[in-house]
């Protein structure tokens, strides 16, 4: 079911993954061999593709700051706006087109990959989850930036950016995903918001009675909306975690739209649509599974990830028959 | 390894199957289109008389990466890794989890006079466990979160020391590596695919490797500290060993080398000084490719280069000197001060960039290709050296040597004064020789099988006593290295450059704070909450 959309690559193959809990989850590889060309090149990994952008040497985006005490970033000037011009249906968008729609590089089950492990702290968790996001979701930007330029890309869909007087900006899509990917990747670093350094406190939690008691119901998750515990507390992550998360999580939806909606013929030029796709909808369930995104913030997508969906609705029904 | 062509031509393939093959030149329009295009919405072209398995939104698109930059295309194709490897693991990480917490419930299941209450805290403490390896995997390690304690290696990229990480206090051994030296960037990516093998192969034989990152400058490697020291020191210290305490040496190293032929690899790179003694007296193997000099020492050209007599330091060889007679002579001699000297030029040379080449199979540099049984010349090199005392092709200089090994027939020799059981010469010599003849090209068990090591229990050769066994006074004990005489060794001159230029207070580009491990981290589980190891 799932060979055709990559049965151009070369010697498909599946791997599976016994695991002891019943879901598995696979992965199809277009080729086994990746001693071929694992040469990372160093540079190429955290700078936003363009500009050689580091921390350190770069203005800081004019983000708004202190708007809640947490600094949530810009916000959209307006809602997304679906484009439902009567040219629909004639000019269906390449990513919603077979066969690439249903190019995947995973397949099984994502709570594998998705679900809070048993006994893990939901913060640390989620801190690593959205930290692996923002990184291969900035390299996938590094390959388009060849295409992505002011030029090409006048604006990113709708959305606009809050300048240093809260004024909505328009800006064009290589601008403002620069912004956004630096300001992600500031707050990655903020060792407040995500700390690293200090380890989490190992025992001291256990003796506390509160804890302790909590601890005994078996669920390792501490309750998030009760006054003086929220998600991340029991790491030592601030209150404000999970609402920097879900800003985090929002800005990385859009640069993930701007791409599919301008540079997916790009994707498929470099045979890279299984691959990212499969990113994307990871992603999504990452989201479901926490959530991290509002079903508005969603709607530039919605088609694509309804057409994920009915595939693995189409794809469990297949196997509950076989 | 990216081929387009290929890659369009199967695509077109496939759609003619499905009876969705368009004509060439439609396509190829439409491909420039898509490249022009500069408007949002992407370019597509529907396919109305869909078959009956594609469906109306079935569109035919030719990939076509020709008006694409190298690098765009570079950056795809190590994203494409990237991302394979990034799921692989991921999946890889929740299996290890599962059995983690399996092994645990088991454990705790067999506790029947545990207290509920007990084990709950242990369940909680995998928790706490799981957790902040969750929190390791994305922390940016960076030189600064190391303390140094000494230097305990110098090479030509770079140097070892022993450090203790700040926060935990374990104590490691830290090999930085110059990038701009490393400049050979498609053997890099071998090398490096390579060592990311060996370094997650949890073989005791080889050295574990825990971390890695880089700054803009240097290439940062954490890797289990063997406080031993290597066998080079050790052979500088005793000059030559009994049969039987090389017999020991040479089976463990039989192992080791089997152990990474198995997983499917050639070290290339056997010598004294990547044989690792760790603190119970046995042997480890370190350095798969990132050893000093790596690059120049396995670069065909440079040995060509050599082998046609233009050595970096003998652009016009004298050729009469090089008759084998002369060679002979020269060796023979009994002289303990000239084995002395080349013993202290041992050391000296292997700080150099050149690196020696005492112990490279001549097929290695002569042929095409060549195989694992490279590591078993090796070998019999090594083991002709703990025997006679130095290494049975040493010469004054790189080039010399290159010649002698290549002419092996004639030049191997073995002193009268040196008394060698037969079965130990004959190994040597079945292990010297052509590698269509050499003992181990059918694998490790022929060598195994050999009589010079009759009696050896190649099962249980880990566990037993090692001849030597490191007397420490402490986790950070560098007694078995030579840090006096590093401090007297100058620094190779690419790493002076950098030192110079980072003490001039000049700013490099920056980089650093951005960059975390760049895809190749090592971050073990094992290493976090291990009980065994170093504390």
């Amino acid at each position: 079911m799932f060979a055709s959309p990559t049965s151009w690559q070369r010697t498909p193959q599946t791997m599976e993954f016994e695991t002891e809990f019943e879901m598995e989850f696979d992965m199809v590889f277009d080729s086994p061999n990746y001693m071929a060309s694992t040469d990372e090149s160093p540079n190429d990994s955290r700078n936003f593709g363009r500009n050689q952008n580091r921390k350190g040497d770069k203005k800081p985006p004019p983000i708004p700051t202190g708007s809640n005490g947490q600094g949530i970033p810009a916000q959209p000037s307006a809602g997304w706006t679906p484009n439902t011009s009567a040219g629909k249906q004639t000019m269906r968008p390449l990513m919603l087109c077979q066969p690439f729609v249903k190019a995947s590089l995973l397949k099984g089950s994502f709570k594998t990959i998705v679900v809070l492990p048993k006994y893990v702290d939901e913060g640390e968790w989620i801190a690593l989850n959205v930290f692996e996001f923002f990184d291969y979701l900035n390299r996938f930007y590094g390959v388009m930036t060849e295409f992505c330029t002011l030029r090409n890309c006048p604006s990113i869909l709708d959305y606009s950016w809050l300048d240093a007087n809260r004024q909505p900006t328009r800006l064009p899509a290589p601008t403002y995903i620069e912004y956004v990917m630096t300001w992600i990747n500031n707050r990655l670093n903020d060792e407040i918001v995500f700390p690293t350094k200090a380890a989490p406190t190992t025992t001291a939690s256990l003796i506390t009675p509160s804890a302790h008691s909590a601890n005994n119901s078996g669920a390792s998750t501490p309750v998030a909306g009760q006054p003086g515990d929220w998600i991340g507390k029991e790491g030592g992550f601030p209150p404000s975690f999970f609402q920097t998360c879900k800003a985090i999580y929002k800005q990385m939806f859009r640069v993930f739209a701007h791409i599919y909606h301008t540079h997916f013929d790009k994707i498929v030029h470099l045979s890279l649509e299984a691959h990212w796709n499969s990113f994307f909808a990871h992603f999504i369930h990452f989201a479901r599974e926490f959530e991290l995104l509002e079903k508005r913030d969603m709607e530039p997508l919605k088609e694509l990830i309804d057409a994920f969906d009915a595939q693995i609705a189409a794809n469990s029904s297949t196997n509950k028959a076989t | 390894m990216f081929s387009t062509q290929d890659q369009g031509s199967q695509g077109q393939q496939l759609f003619q199957n499905n009876g969705q093959y368009d004509a060439s030149g439609l396509a190829q329009k439409l491909q420039d289109q898509h490249l022009n295009s500069r408007t949002p919405s992407s370019p597509q072209r529907p396919k109305t008389s869909g078959s009956l398995q594609a469906g109306s939104d079935y569109v035919v698109f030719e990939r076509n990466t020709e008006n694409f930059s190298p690098q765009t295309r570079e950056k795809a194709a190590a994203t494409k890794l990237k991302v394979e490897l990034f799921y692989n693991q991921n999946v890889q990480h929740a299996v290890e989890r599962n059995q983690r917490r399996m092994e645990l419930e088991r454990r705790l299941a067999s506790e029947t006079r545990m207290s509920e209450e007990r084990k709950d805290r242990q369940r909680q403490q995998l928790g706490k466990h799981e957790s902040s390896y969750l929190r390791l995997r994305r922390t940016r390690l960076h030189p600064d979160d190391f303390l140094t304690v000494k230097v305990i290696g110098k090479g030509a990229f770079g140097e070892v020391r022993l450090v203790q990480k700040k926060d935990t206090g374990k104590i490691y051994a830290m090999k930085t590596l110059l990038k701009s030296e490393m400049h050979k960037k498609d053997q890099l990516a071998h090398v490096k695919a390579e060592r990311d093998v060996l370094a997650e192969s949890d073989s005791p034989w080889v050295v574990n490797l825990y971390y890695s990152f880089q700054d803009s400058v240097y290439l940062y490697l954490i890797m289990e500290f063997l406080p031993g020291g290597d066998l080079m020191t050790m052979l500088i210290k005793y000059e030559i060993f009994s049969e039987d305490v090389t017999r020991f040496y040479m089976a463990e190293c039989v192992l080791a080398i089997e152990a990474v032929h198995r997983l499917g690899f050639i070290h290339r790179d056997i010598k004294p000084d990547n044989i690792l003694i760790d603190k119970e007296g046995h042997i480890k193997l370190s350095d798969f490719g990132l050893s000093t000099g790596f690059h120049k020492t396995h670069d065909q050209a440079y040995y060509q280069r050599l082998l046609e007599g233009k050595g970096p330091n003998s652009p016009a060889p004298n050729q009469g000197r090089n008759s084998v007679l002369v060679d002979a002579i020269h060796l023979t001699i009994s002289n303990r001060e000239k084995i002395n000297t080349w013993r202290q030029s041992r050391r000296i040379k292997a700080y150099s960039t050149v690196g020696t080449p005492d112990y490279i199979a001549p097929e290695i540099f002569i042929h095409q290709g060549y195989g694992q049984e490279c590591d078993w010349w090796s070998l019999g090199t090594i083991m002709y050296e703990c025997l006679v005392g130095w290494p049975p092709f040493c010469a004054e200089d790189a080039h010399e040597t290159y010649r002698k090994i290549v002419n092996w027939p004639e030049t191997l020799y073995f002193p009268d004064e040196v008394q060698l059981s037969y079965e130990a010469e004959d190994l040597i010599r079945s292990l010297i020789t052509s590698a269509d003849k050499r003992i181990g090209r059918h694998g490790a068990d022929q060598i195994k099988l050999h009589p010079f090591f009759a009696g050896v229990d190649w099962d249980s050769l880990r566990s037993i006593d090692a001849p030597f066994k490191p007397q420490l006074k402490s986790i950070t004990d560098t007694s078995y290295f030579p840090t006096d005489e590093l401090e007297n060794i100058p620094d190779a001159p690419a790493v002076a450059a950098v030192r110079a230029h980072e003490e001039s207070g000049a700013p490099f580009s920056s980089d650093d704070t951005g960059l975390p491990f760049i895809g190749y981290t090592y971050k073990r589980f094992s290493q976090l909450h291990s009980k065994g190891g170093i504390p």
